[in-house]
């Protein structure tokens, strides 16, 4: 009923049918060539995530933009087949508009995450044909109860809380490691450290993920392309610009200068 | 009684009268443009009478809160799936009103069997850039205009044009600027409003001044104050310098009451 505020409903009494339909025949890998990650740092969350899109052995783009910006106060980061998580995010960033403008109030954090889980669970036949897995990553500010929060999510919708960070993509088992050894003995916990250090913390870890992972895109200084960083806050979300990353990428990433 | 067409022109001039009757007490709308963006403001009491609908769009209404809120739905669902199946540049105001709910208006006004929409609209749309800004008004009937600077609702013609009148005047640059005409502007509305009502005899009490239809500001704001009493101004704004999308931003009390003019805002509270 448009009356709740439902913009997938409406869209599907129009005649909307979300994702691919594919049958579970061949046994697929599942294929989530990228490196995306979210960890917790002083004013709120950073989700981070490189740009590489592959198809194979082949890079078909460098300029991909994995972390979405869905509303003010929350971002979903994508591992998986694009067509699929961009479809996703559209349906997302809508929902959210319309639940708003419809029933003059925000959407609940707990409403969001529901409806990226349901999405996921309709797309359940074409993640499991290897066509449309996805398993993002959705982080934002919970404006209610004043907390950053970090949502992780199988390719069937399961939804798990990252406490402190969440990785996905082919990238993360490399990363994943480092952000507990970081988190556990590093000078301080990732949750205590100011925006530019979170920063840093997260290109180290992108330039990990790449070094071990064919599908990671790393930082390619002579194109000027960095990875997407953004951070989430009391004051909704901030994309840290290029020249930011190159200075800071080259002050205390790099090892060559 | 009504298959002759003597009747149903009969049907439709009573149908005319008794909805201008509903009006007769409602509260203007005002939608001024100024430097950054388009303003809304009107003055209500519990149901509030502007709305967000898209990224660059919103309503401003007058009429039987019921009516209006259908009508919001159907154009907050026409927008939202235009905006996704499409994309949001694809979302104007005018195809909105022109192909959506301008001829679902006219269709229930002329249905003599059924309830027509107790409704006036106001639907500002903030262009890319400044002068590109439209507002476009829908009366009862559906019938629409669309408009550059300004665009008024009020509960008859006369009230509507003595309040363009007073707005031709003013010139509207920064916000501040836009609030106070906007305010002035409603309450050269809702005198006049007050004024037909005491000349059909239907005498309110507390009124000043109803024959003298100066529009010296100090009067304005006398009459405001008056209002002020038992209603709350209710002012949103398109603003073009708002990060991301979304441009509707709905101007809270507190600051409200910094861009008021000084001698309204001591007691505006």
């Amino acid at each position: 009923m448009g009356l709740q505020g439902d913009f997938y409903q409406v869209l599907k009494e129009q005649g909307y049918a979300f994702g691919i339909g594919g049958q579970a025949k061949v046994e697929q890998d599942l294929i989530t060539a990228t490196t995306i990650l979210a960890f917790k740092y002083r004013d709120g969350v950073l989700v981070a995530g490189d740009r590489r899109a592959t198809a194979g052995n082949m890079v078909m783009y460098d300029r991909t933009d994995k972390v979405l910006e869905i509303d003010r106060h929350s971002v979903m980061a994508i591992a998986g087949v694009p067509a699929t998580a961009y479809e996703m995010a559209r349906i997302l960033e809508h929902s959210f508009k319309y639940y708003r403008r419809t029933q003059l109030q925000e959407l609940s954090f707990e409403g969001k995450l529901r409806a990226l889980s349901t999405l996921l669970k309709q797309n359940v036949p074409a993640a499991l044909a290897g066509t449309g897995a996805v398993a993002p990553i959705f982080a934002g500010y919970d404006t209610e109860q004043e907390t950053a929060k970090i949502y992780f999510y199988d390719i069937l919708g399961a939804e798990f809380e990252g406490v402190e960070y969440a990785v996905s993509g082919s990238g993360s088992p490399t990363i994943r490691g480092i952000l507990h050894y970081l988190n556990t003995w590093g000078e301080q916990p990732l949750s205590t450290m100011p925006e530019e250090q979170a920063a840093i913390q997260a290109l180290r870890l992108l330039t990990s993920a790449a070094e071990f992972d064919s599908a990671t895109g790393g930082v390619n200084r002579d194109a000027n392309l960095y990875p997407v960083i953004k951070f989430i806050a009391v004051g909704g979300v901030r994309t840290m610009a290029d020249p930011q990353l190159r200075s800071l990428f080259e002050s205390d990433v790099s090892r060559s200068v | 009684m009504y298959e002759e067409p003597y009747r149903w022109v009969e049907a439709v001039g009573n149908r005319r009268q008794y909805l201008d009757d509903q009006f007769k007490q409602g509260s203007p709308v005002v939608g001024v443009t100024y430097e950054s963006g388009i303003l809304l403001m009107t003055m209500s009491k519990g149901t509030p009478k502007v709305y967000e609908i898209y990224d660059r769009l919103a309503l401003g209404g007058m009429g039987h809160p019921a009516d209006l809120e259908k009508l919001r739905f159907s154009l907050l669902e026409m927008a939202h799936v235009e905006g996704f199946n499409r994309s949001p540049s694809d979302v104007t105001g005018s195809r909105l009103i022109k192909y959506g709910v301008a001829p679902v208006i006219k269709q229930a006004f002329e249905e003599v069997f059924k309830a027509p929409f107790i409704v006036k609209i106001l639907l500002a749309e903030l262009g890319q850039k400044s002068g590109r800004d439209s507002l476009l008004t829908i009366n009862y009937d559906g019938t629409f205009e669309e408009k550059g600077s300004y665009a008024v609702l009020g509960a008859s013609s006369a009230v509507e044009q003595e309040m363009v009148a007073y707005l031709r005047l003013q010139s509207m640059v920064s916000l501040e600027q836009a609030i106070d005409t906007a305010v002035c502007a409603w309450a050269v509305g809702n005198r006049a409003q007050y004024r037909a009502l005491e000349e059909a005899g239907e005498h309110r009490e507390g009124n000043t001044d109803p024959d003298q239809p100066s529009t010296d500001s100090d009067a304005l704001y006398a009459h405001l104050q008056e209002c002020l009493a038992e209603k709350v101004i209710e002012c949103a704004v398109l603003d073009r310098c708002q990060q991301g999308p979304s441009k509707y931003r709905a101007i809270g009390t507190d600051e409200l009451r910094r861009l008021l003019p000084k001698v309204m805002s001591t007691s505006s509270t």
